[in-house]
């Protein structure tokens, strides 16, 4: 079987055949290897590489899996997969042309009000997550159209706080 | 020997989880106070009892002293303990207590509003003979005044805001030829930050290490230190490793600091646990910085040399005990370090990471002491510290002290949230740190654009495909309460107050 995994900012190809009971044969980047395995729990594989014993601790999240071998935890995803989701999700690469947290949030202030224009740049909200304050700033310039929260309210990341529409073009809404 | 039939914990995380331990040792009945979020909490799990005090707002929760007197009333808890940070140095706090005939785990109420007052505790300071930095006890507009003062204290000198912190209206100035124009810099400076352009002047201290004492001083007269800690690997002032013994002290200067402490303690009329902080200069001299009256983050450190629990010796004191250990009780052995493990992530300017833990796996093994708040399955707030834990490390000597650290970090499995631990293993992996070169500037110096290093991918990329193919523990679809953590469309319903 073959894979593009994406780890640490690289995609790496990687093929793979499972051969006896508890053996994989695989070409990662071009480099070949055999390794013994053994499934310990949900979140926990035991690897044995060239006489080599080694625990990789894993678990999924929203956007892959999430591997710690070594004591550094490592987000992997299927390359190929995330290619074929493309657009469709609005994910966090989204975020900077639009009003919105990069986390989970409490709304501080809102330092604009409807109506108002503002500057690129321009700070528009203020939230805190543990102790730290953000502040969200317009993407664009253009003119406020709709606080969508309130000072004190909960919002989370693609909820998009504040509709702004830019200056000398329509945008959509939401 | 009197002693409290229970104890309520006004606090949450690791440091409610910690002092509840001991509260069991001692057969002392334990409350929990939670907010909302913090139902589920370690805390609240671990203790007898269990207080819900409302929304997550620290406000409405954790700061709320009408509350918390109330659920002390309601259960019958004789004592608080306040843990650190939320109403531990409130002096309205502690006063409220003593008012409603609940004892407060800690210093009198007037100790803490003059140790909490910087230049009443300066002025306290100077009149019992601790060293304090030298600067000016008042602010001062006029230059001239302000020129000579600077002659005085002697170059560098420090030029700092009156009306509040965090760096404005801070200038050094090490060439008299620069004074002038600095003092109107800075002024200017705290007046559009702070509303008020006064500026005073302190010595400066440059490459400083920050080294603090823990006192106990019980009730009855009696006061000790336990031995000093060094606390300078710090990102934005925020403290990050903490170790003791400091590499910087002789038993000469540990003696003359200690001594300082105590009198220090003293001069304020201090009972019960506190911190004496000094900032230590090069050539050896100390100043008196602050006193920190609570039990600190970093008290682990010393338990592990001394063999004391500080929690215990607070609520012994707080009990109107006298304190059993003396100063010559108090021995220090091999070395400890302590590694805060925060909810951030290093590669985004440490962001606070919030989310679910789906897996934890702890370090074990000899000197190995981990005082944490989480556990697998457990949901990080968004409204507090993002204190995850608290690693301690105790060995024989430093060198070993920082290899079982390192492997320790590196036995530390924390996944959904994530964490500076690759962070912290490479500063404990740094030459500076290893010879004890550790000055406040640490970070700044060694570590401002850290990048970890990547190695071992491709056993990463195996583990991924034998765990997509070969195991059937685990579903692998992604778990609902993740998915709606991210869709603002299914949850928005779910954060109405």
């Amino acid at each position: 079987m073959n894979y593009t995994l994406r780890i640490a900012g690289q995609d790496i190809p990687v093929q793979a055949d499972f051969t006896d009971e508890g053996t994989i044969t695989a070409t990662i980047s071009g480099r070949s290897l055999i390794a013994h395995y053994r499934v310990i729990s949900a979140n926990q594989i035991h690897l044995d590489v060239d006489g080599a014993g080694v625990n990789a601790y894993l678990t999924d999240n929203q956007e892959g899996k999430l591997i710690n071998v070594g004591g550094i935890t490592y987000l992997v995803q299927d390359a190929d997969a995330l290619a074929q989701a493309g657009p469709r999700r609005r994910g966090l690469k989204e975020l900077p042309q639009e009003v919105t947290p990069p986390m989970p949030s409490v709304v501080v202030r809102i330092m604009v009000a409807e109506g108002n224009e503002v500057e690129k740049g321009q700070g528009v909200v203020v939230v805190s997550a543990m102790k730290m304050e953000t502040t969200l700033q317009a993407p664009f310039k253009g003119r406020v159209l709709k606080i969508n929260v309130a000072e004190g309210e909960k919002v989370m990341p693609g909820q998009i706080l504040v509709d702004i529409e830019k200056e000398e073009e329509k945008k959509d809404a939401g | 020997m009197t002693m409290f039939d229970k104890i309520l914990i006004a606090n949450r995380g690791e440091i409610a989880v910690r002092i509840i331990a001991t509260c069991r040792e001692m057969g002392i009945k334990t409350v929990a106070v939670y907010s909302e979020a913090d139902r589920d909490a370690l805390h609240v799990l671990e203790a007898d009892q269990a207080v819900c005090l409302g929304p997550s707002e620290p406000v409405e929760s954790y700061l709320n002293m009408d509350k918390i007197i109330a659920a002390a009333k309601q259960t019958g808890a004789h004592a608080i303990h306040p843990g650190y940070g939320f109403l531990a140095e409130n002096p309205l706090f502690a006063q409220r207590c003593e008012q409603e005939g609940v004892v407060f785990i800690g210093p009198p109420a007037q100790a803490i509003r003059d140790l909490g007052d910087k230049t009443h505790a300066r002025r306290t300071m100077i009149k019992s003979g601790v060293p304090v930095i030298p600067g000016m006890m008042q602010p001062e507009t006029d230059p001239h005044v302000l020129a000579r003062e600077a002659g005085q204290i002697g170059y560098p000198v420090l030029i700092k805001a009156a009306a509040g912190g965090g760096g404005k209206g801070m200038r050094v100035v090490r060439q008299p030829g620069d004074f002038s124009d600095a003092c109107v810099s800075a002024a200017r400076e705290a007046k559009s930050a702070f509303g008020n352009g006064d500026i005073y002047l302190e010595k400066y201290i440059d490459k400083p290490r920050h080294v603090e004492f823990q006192v106990l001083a019980d009730s009855h007269g009696n006061v000790i230190h336990l031995l000093e800690r060094e606390c300078s690997i710090q990102r934005r002032h925020q403290k990050i490793i903490e170790e003791t013994p400091s590499p910087a002290l002789t038993p000469t200067l540990r003696d003359k600091m200690g001594k300082a402490a105590v009198a220090a303690a003293k001069a304020a009329g201090y009972v019960n646990a506190g911190t004496v902080e000094f900032l230590l200069d090069q050539d050896g001299s100390f100043y008196f910085l602050e006193v920190n009256t609570r039990l600190q983050v970093e008290h682990p450190i010393t338990e592990m040399i001394t063999g004391i629990d500080l929690v215990r010796q607070q609520i012994e004191i707080a009990a109107g005990n006298q304190l059993m250990l003396s100063q010559a009780d108090i021995v220090g052995r091999g070395h400890a370090i302590e590694c805060r493990i925060y909810a951030e992530d290093p590669l985004s300017a440490f962001l606070p990471s919030s989310g679910k833990i789906h897996f934890v796996k702890e370090p074990r093994g000899p000197g190995i002491r981990n005082d944490s708040g989480i556990y697998s399955g457990f949901t990080v707030p968004v409204e507090y510290d993002p204190i995850l834990s608290k690693l301690i490390v105790h060995a024989q000597n430093r060198q070993d002290c920082i290899r079982r650290m390192i492997r320790a970090l590196k036995d530390y499995v924390i996944l959904g949230v994530l964490t500076p631990i690759p962070f912290l293993v490479d500063i404990l992996s740094n030459e500076a740190f290893i010879k004890g070169e550790t000055y406040t500037d640490f970070i700044e110096a060694h570590f401002a654009q850290w990048q970890p290093l990547i190695q071992g991918i491709d056993l990463v990329a195996l583990a991924y495909v034998v765990d997509a193919v070969a195991n059937r523990r685990r579903p692998t679809a992604v778990a609902q309460s993740d998915a709606e953590a991210f869709s603002p469309w299914l949850t928005l319903g779910n954060f109405r107050p």
